[in-house]
């Protein structure tokens, strides 16, 4: 571990949900990407393969909230900004009996005492002007630094990442 | 943050309480169920405070503000422990990945070393 909040690897493995299913997309599995950024915790973005998000995930081991922290990375992520809301992001902490045995005898063993604090951000679909609906996407090619979050229809072939386009 | 405490000679566990709404897959019937399983094994009621009713949504509420995890649009389900003494302990939210991932962590609550040390405590 080299940042402070980052998360030890007892805590990654009680903290994995791995599986899932694209819901009311495409039902196609769901993979989890890791993503880089410039905080200390742990950052997943559940899609399935067409891009379409299901939740996006930021751990930390800290006492502090780091929500306002998340939304200000997400908004720098996210084409427009404005699709990154305050209530769609939500809260979590955990203390440890619920993680299984070796996280919370690792937690325990800790001073101070942190928890792990988890922030989600999940957009549901949504009808734009046109009363077609639209789905959050991720685009993570390597072509751009960081990841790009864009709203698109949810029908129809895979849509271009804008910063993707841009480029071209 | 709350941190998982365990009973004293002068405190016991007094209510355990869900925060929850029906159509929720994490709630009802997961949440409900272990809630049941968990507060027979803390010999403590069950109080089920759901966000729809209008009555109690103030209370849940005032619950997930004060001592849970606090946002505009929370996470559910949330599990508190009442003591006799007033403090009030966060125990779970809801694990939004998905409902699998949620009934892991009832059954590692179940299986932890802070209820073993809780229930041993309770006066039988």
């Amino acid at each position: 571990m080299t940042r402070r909040g980052a998360i030890p690897p007892v805590l990654r493995r009680a903290l994995a949900a791995p599986g899932g299913r694209c819901y009311r997309h495409c039902d196609r599995p769901i993979r989890t990407r890791r993503l880089a950024s410039r905080l200390p915790g742990a950052w997943q973005v559940r899609a399935c393969p067409s891009g379409v998000v299901s939740v996006t995930v930021y751990t930390e081991w800290t006492r502090r909230d780091p929500t306002k922290a998340v939304r200000e990375e997400l908004r720098r992520w996210t084409v427009p900004a404005s699709l990154v809301r305050r209530w769609d992001l939500r809260l979590a902490t955990r203390h440890g009996p619920e993680l299984g045995r070796a996280a919370e005898r690792f937690l325990a063993a800790q001073r101070p005492r942190r928890g792990v604090r988890v922030v989600y951000w999940r957009v549901y679909p949504f009808r734009g002007r046109d009363g077609k609906e639209r789905r959050l996407f991720v685009c993570a090619r390597t072509a751009h630094r960081s990841p790009v979050f864009f709203a698109a229809l949810s029908s129809g072939p895979t849509p271009e990442c804008p910063v993707c386009a841009r480029r071209r | 943050m709350a941190k998982p405490v365990a009973p004293t000679s002068s405190r016991r566990p007094h209510r355990l309480t869900i925060v929850l709404a029906p159509w929720c897959p994490h709630c009802v019937p997961l949440s409900v169920t272990n809630g049941r399983r968990l507060a027979k094994r803390l010999r403590v009621p069950l109080r089920i405070l759901d966000i729809d009713h209008r009555a109690q949504e103030k209370a849940a509420d005032r619950l997930v503000r004060a001592y849970g995890d606090g946002a505009p649009d929370y996470l559910i389900p949330q599990v508190f422990l009442e003591w006799t003494d007033g403090t009030v302990e966060h125990l779970l939210t809801g694990f939004s990945e998905q409902v699998p991932r949620t009934a892991r962590a009832w059954r590692d609550l179940f299986a932890s070393d802070w209820l073993r040390s809780v229930v041993k405590a309770v006066p039988r």
